[in-house]
């Protein structure tokens, strides 16, 4: 007994060697700055030579920051058009291309290429093809005879472009995800479900979806934080506009301390973002966790 | 609980990534004080110590234009530190300057000679961070009437100068001369002209937009419309100064063009790279833009014939442009002040100097007399520029302006092209978000 208890503490002693570096790295490079920023959210802290203490100076201006707030308007509304959209989407694709078969693997690479383009490249052409006059996008409606609209000039469609861009870049990566998590749902199951005459909509209602609530978990997560710290796409397509309506949190923050050198504030704003992220995702777990057991 | 754990670790990740940057930048401000400047700056520490011993001073002198850029800073470069042996300058390409800047500034290996983008100075001045001229000038007998006031204006905060204009550039309006011919039109000069010569040069095709006779992309130059319309942006205490008669009629002209002539398309010019850019392809008759287009329009020499004529004047006759550029400034931290300036002043306060820059980067530089040369004045590209500058303006020096433009006035009034707003909803709001930014902005001490 006792030498099962020393061996315990051995190898407790060993796991705390081997989980040091990333911890030292992770308390270097992660909580110090967070905690730095905590305290500089409460400062007028300038970066060059001004770090006083101002209390809740710098959290009463965010009530008031139409800007700020409107930004955050714009992520949710982007949220809740690109994550119901993703999901569905990354998981369509996953169905038709989990099987073996002829060209399934062409396929499946060239739904995961997207991903692999980097996203100022992407949104680069995309920024072409969605030219009014002469983007494809346009073109191609133009033969159905719609007049397709200025997609990102224009205060409505200026969002939806970005979801459509955005969507196209991550479907790849979550069809992987989500490839991953069919291939683990067990065969058997789908046997005794085909016995029992279920069709194929049953089986995938009774079976396929709820087996896959981690992996759903897991997407729905992610695009919940990307939404939220949303940045390239919306600067190089948009730079924020038409009349702020796809300006972002994080953007703001950025011009906030760097451009005009109010580090403190835009600590202060960082950390509004940092909570609201923790806020979704733990509703996002709330509600993934309220009907089954799961992970 | 131990999830919940877990997810509280993830956000404390993703808190972080949101401000890696900031703190990143801030943690090397704190720690690296006094180890990491000494060893940034030893190069230099030893060229001083030397200096008396014939070894020249190296000075570092930071910029953010790369490429074609470089190669012009470089050669300029090159030309100072062969004509005298005392001092070497070495031009260090930096990314994201500015950001780096503050971190040098307060942790040492701070550059000697910094590329500026002038409008910052009513920002970081105030922050003692830039090392005032103004003994230099009077010293070296530089007179301020050689260079473009509006410029030193800029340069300048609470009285003193902080560093000498490299380049001036303002906008004026551009016309393809192929066009207006066909169209029987003559470049105007006046906005009823301007009206009445986009509207013949517009051509549509059912829905679809053929030939725009006049750009209406940016609504950020509201600054210069404002100006030819008689009106300026703030008020000399800080607040917006274009919710009134002047702001009105400015609007009122964009939304004759826009909806009335129909000579543009919200939206024609988005996402086109320099290849098909409406202009060099003829479907764009006339637009404002600056002299820093003229190389990418001469190498489409061929197919592109335009001229340039100076901003028409508003209905009361006023002329208006906003002055931009850069300009060369010596950082408080740096080692080598003196030498530092000595640099600045071949370069730009010396007629052959400033025009083998003006001939190597074809910009148009800030000290005046190197604009007699023929190089300027012989040249009918150069010559509507050197009017317009004549009475172009800077940006109002208030440190929350750039802010008040961006996100209080600029989102406003593209709703309005938007025909989201009626002109005077989007003035009252943009008065009512800008006066606040300005505000909230205002303190940089």
């Amino acid at each position: 007994m006792s030498s099962m208890k020393s061996l315990g503490r051995h190898e407790a002693r060993t796991a705390y060697v081997f989980i040091t570096p990333t911890m030292l790295l992770f308390t270097v490079f992660t909580v110090i700055p967070v905690v730095m920023a905590l305290y500089l959210s409460f400062t007028d802290y300038d970066v060059l030579n001004r770090m006083n203490w101002v209390g809740f100076a710098n959290y009463e201006r965010l009530i008031h920051d139409d800007l700020l707030w409107r930004t955050f308007r714009n992520v949710l509304y982007y949220a809740v058009l690109f994550i119901p959209l993703n999901i569905a989407i990354s998981l369509a694709i996953a169905l038709l291309l989990n099987r073996a078969g002829l060209g399934v693997k062409l396929f499946r690479t060239a739904a995961y290429l997207p991903t692999l383009t980097s996203a100022v490249a992407a949104a680069t052409v995309w920024l072409w093809l969605l030219h009014p006059e002469y983007g494809l996008v346009n073109a191609l409606l133009g033969y159905l005879g719609i007049t397709g609209p200025a997609w990102l000039a224009q205060t409505n469609t200026a969002m939806p472009s970005i979801v459509m861009v955005t969507l196209w870049q991550s479907v790849g990566a979550n069809m992987v995800i989500y490839l991953a998590g069919l291939q683990g749902v067990p065969e058997y199951m789908y046997e005794a479900a085909r016995l029992e005459g279920a069709n194929r909509f049953q089986s995938f209602r009774y079976i396929t979806w709820p087996q896959l609530k981690p992996t759903t978990f897991l997407v729905s997560t992610m695009s919940i934080i990307g939404a939220l710290q949303l940045f390239d796409q919306a600067f190089v397509l948009t730079q924020g506009g038409p009349a702020n309506a796809t300006k972002t949190p994080v953007y703001l923050i950025y011009q906030q301390g760097f451009n005009q050198l109010q580090m403190g504030y835009a600590s202060a704003q960082a950390f509004v973002l940092a909570l609201s992220i923790l806020i979704f995702s733990i509703l996002n777990m709330r509600i993934s966790k309220s009907d089954e057991t799961f992970v | 609980m131990k999830r919940l754990g877990s997810v509280l670790l993830t956000m404390v990740l993703i808190a972080a990534l949101t401000l890696l940057a900031a703190c990143g930048k801030n943690d090397g401000a704190g720690s690296g004080g006094n180890g990491q400047g000494g060893g940034s700056s030893g190069g230099s520490n030893d060229g001083k110590s030397s200096a008396s011993g014939g070894k020249p001073v190296e000075l570092t002198f930071w910029g953010d234009w790369g490429g074609e850029g470089q190669k012009q800073f470089e050669t300029m470069v090159d030309a100072f530190n062969k004509s005298q042996d005392r001092i070497r300058v070495k031009y260090v390409l930096q990314q994201d300057m500015i950001t780096k800047f503050l971190t040098a500034a307060t942790s040492g290996g701070s550059p000697d000679i910094l590329f500026w983008d002038r409008w910052r100075t009513s920002l970081y001045a105030p922050k003692n961070v830039l090392h005032p001229i103004d003994e230099y000038m009077d010293r070296d007998g530089i007179s301020r009437d050689d260079f473009y006031g509006e410029a030193l204006k800029e340069l300048s905060y609470d009285g003193k100068l902080y560093g000498l204009p490299l380049t001036v550039d303002a906008r004026a309006l551009f016309y393809n001369k192929k066009l207006l011919e066909e169209a029987g039109v003559e470049p105007p000069a006046t906005w009823d002209e301007l009206r009445e010569a986009a509207r013949k040069l517009t051509k549509w095709n059912g829905n679809k937009l053929e030939v725009s006779g006049f750009s209406l992309s940016d609504v950020g130059l509201f600054n210069m419309y404002l100006q030819q319309a008689g009106g300026t942006m703030i008020t000399e205490d800080g607040k917006t100064n274009f919710n009134n008669e002047q702001g009105l009629s400015v609007l009122r002209f964009w939304d004759q063009l826009l909806n009335e002539d129909k000579v543009y398309k919200i939206g024609f010019e988005q996402g086109l790279g320099e290849g098909q850019d409406v202009f060099v392809t003829g479907k764009m008759a006339m637009h404002y833009t600056g002299p820093w287009m003229l190389s990418t329009y001469k190498k489409y020499g061929n197919e592109l014939d335009f001229g340039i004529v100076p901003p028409p004047a508003g209905p009361n006759g006023d002329r208006g442009s906003v002055m931009g550029g850069f300009g060369l400034v010596i950082p408080e931290g740096s080692k080598h002040k003196e030498e530092a300036w000595e640099f600045i002043k071949w370069w730009l306060a010396n007629k052959d100097n400033a025009l083998l820059w003006a001939k190597t980067s074809l910009n148009i530089p800030g000290f005046k007399p190197a604009l007699e040369d023929p190089f300027f004045a012989d040249d009918p590209f150069w010559k509507p520029f050197l009017e317009t500058l004549e009475f172009a303006k800077i940006r109002p020096q208030h440190p929350g302006y750039s802010v008040m433009e961006v996100d209080g006035l600029i989102p406003n009034l593209q709703l309005f092209m938007n025909g989201d707003l009626s002109a005077e909803e989007a003035l009252g709001k943009a008065q009512e978000q800008g006066d606040r930014l300005l505000r909230e902005n205002a303190d940089v001490k």
